[in-house]
């Protein structure tokens, strides 16, 4: 019978470190660009823009009836072609794999984020628009200062989930040919034929950094749940 | 249309004027040719059974109820649907309501600082010293930096009253102010508006306590059904109501 032998951890410590790395930005440029896209369609669907709130309606529905790893396929595929149309030469346009990743990820998450986020804007209270008003706030004002900070705090729980689901996610760059975490343990683990060790180690890995979150927004949401109960 | 507050539009003296205002909401009529003045310094006292359209009037004249027709001047500007006439009169007039309405995520100085701060423009050192000032006026400069939430009713309505008074509004509408609150705390809510009352400051208050409206009320106006019914000065209005339904109400809230 085999005996487990973590030795081969030590030893590819560097290029799992590489790999975690690519994961975390990944993970973290998806948040902001998907959190500040994300924001600006909710606010597009809630204010109910002619024409362009349709338009994100549509583009909500159909990202999120597609999985993630088909429009990283149309993306990275797809995208030099059209890209090539348009430069008008008829050539694609190569955009690399990590563009792609950044973009397509992104992209992906602002359809998620701006759920969220538009749910959480129906659930403010009428009192707080009310009050908002009769001290001649400007809408700007209102959403900057006294709505979107209400709707962050009590989404806060969901974007966290989606945010885990985001970092999970990550690992479906390998059909870009690009190695995140999990890219660079499975490389290792075939390579040296110690799968159990690796998977076992990069499984740790990812319930490391899950748990953390979670425990880091708790924390937050300790620190303002005065400021949420009524 | 701005109207000079000397000119013809405006009689000299009143600050709010109603006329022949509507209001309805689909096919129900709200308000039905209301006709009212408010003068400067004085407390005018809205009451009437629930549904009679109250809160509703009050609403109109800071344009949160769009009025569907007459006329409202307010500090010599008309409500129009123009946004800047409409904040202009906003700045003017504060309010207070039923459910307090403060911001559960900003401390009682923020809620206090934020709207004189982004729409007087003033700075955050003059923002936090009027925020001290008024919180101290309302008897709770000690809470400054707790959250809404940790207040208690009576408490969350001062700072909404000190958070609307730091805009230095020239007229201040109560809608039911302190109906939300315990018994117990009914008392320091309404020590604070009978104060500013008798500063002076220009006031519209729905409420059903008729013990502070014959200690400031310049005015009892008893609305029904969307119509002002009734107009008195307060001795008048309860010891001798003119009419079957203000009796009939006046019975019911005394009882």
């Amino acid at each position: 019978m085999n005996t487990l032998d973590f030795s081969i951890v030590a030893q590819s410590w560097p290029y799992l470190w590489s790999g975690l790395l690519f994961s975390l930005s990944l993970t973290a440029a998806a948040f902001a660009i998907g959190m500040i896209l994300g924001t600006c369609l909710a606010l597009v669907q809630h204010f109910d823009v002619p024409v362009l709130a349709k338009i994100v309606r549509s583009y909500v529905a159909i990202i999120r009836s597609i999985p993630l790893i088909l429009v990283l396929f149309w993306f990275f595929f797809l995208m030099p072609i059209v890209l090539g149309h348009l430069s008008g030469n008829g050539r694609p346009v190569p955009i690399g794999a990590s563009a792609t990743a950044f973009t397509t990820f992104g992209l992906f998450e602002a359809a998620y984020y701006s759920e969220i986020i538009r749910v959480g804007l129906r659930a403010v209270n009428k009192g707080q628009f009310e009050a908002c008003q009769a001290l001649a706030l400007s809408t700007y004002h209102t959403y900057r200062h006294i709505v979107l900070p209400q709707v962050l705090r009590v989404a806060s729980p969901i974007i966290l989930s989606q945010t885990i689901i985001l970092f999970q996610d990550t690992s479906l760059v390998y059909v870009l040919s690009l190695t995140d975490l999990l890219g660079a343990a499975s490389k290792l683990a075939q390579l040296n034929g110690r799968l159990v060790e690796m998977y076992l180690v990069v499984a740790v890995a990812y319930l490391i950094i899950s748990s953390a979150a979670s425990q880091c927004v708790a924390s937050l949401r300790k620190r303002y749940a005065i400021a949420t109960t009524r | 249309m701005p109207l000079d507050t000397a000119g013809n539009a405006t009689p000299s003296g009143s600050i709010v004027v109603v006329e022949n205002l509507v209001k309805r909401f689909g096919a129900f009529t709200a308000l039905n040719d209301i006709n009212l003045r408010v003068d400067k310094g004085e407390t005018i006292v809205l009451c009437g059974p629930s549904g009679s359209g109250k809160s509703t009037l009050i609403r109109c004249i800071n344009h949160i109820e769009q009025h569907d027709g007459g006329r409202i001047v307010v500090d010599g500007i008309e409500l129009s649907n123009r946004m800047a006439d409409i904040n202009s009169v906003r700045c003017e007039v504060g309010m207070v309501f039923q459910s307090f309405n403060l911001f559960p995520h900003l401390t009682v100085a923020e809620n206090c600082m934020l709207a004189p701060m982004k729409v007087r423009g003033i700075s955050q050192f003059e923002a936090r010293d009027r925020a001290r000032l008024l919180l101290r006026k309302v008897r709770i400069a000690d809470q400054a930096d707790k959250y809404p939430a940790q207040l208690s009713g009576g408490q969350q309505q001062r700072v909404a009253i000190a958070r609307a008074l730091c805009m230095q509004p020239k007229i201040m509408l109560f809608d039911e102010p302190t109906s939300a609150l315990d018994p117990e705390m009914v008392k320091e809510v309404l020590e604070t508006m009978v104060e500013l009352a008798k500063e002076g400051m220009t006031m519209v208050c729905v409420t059903h306590e008729m013990g502070f409206a014959r200690e400031v009320a310049d005015q009892v106006v008893f609305m029904d059904r969307g119509s002002i019914i009734e107009e008195a000065d307060p001795e008048t209005f309860f010891r001798a109501p003119r009419t079957e339904r203000a009796k009939g109400f006046l019975n019911q809230i005394i009882h």
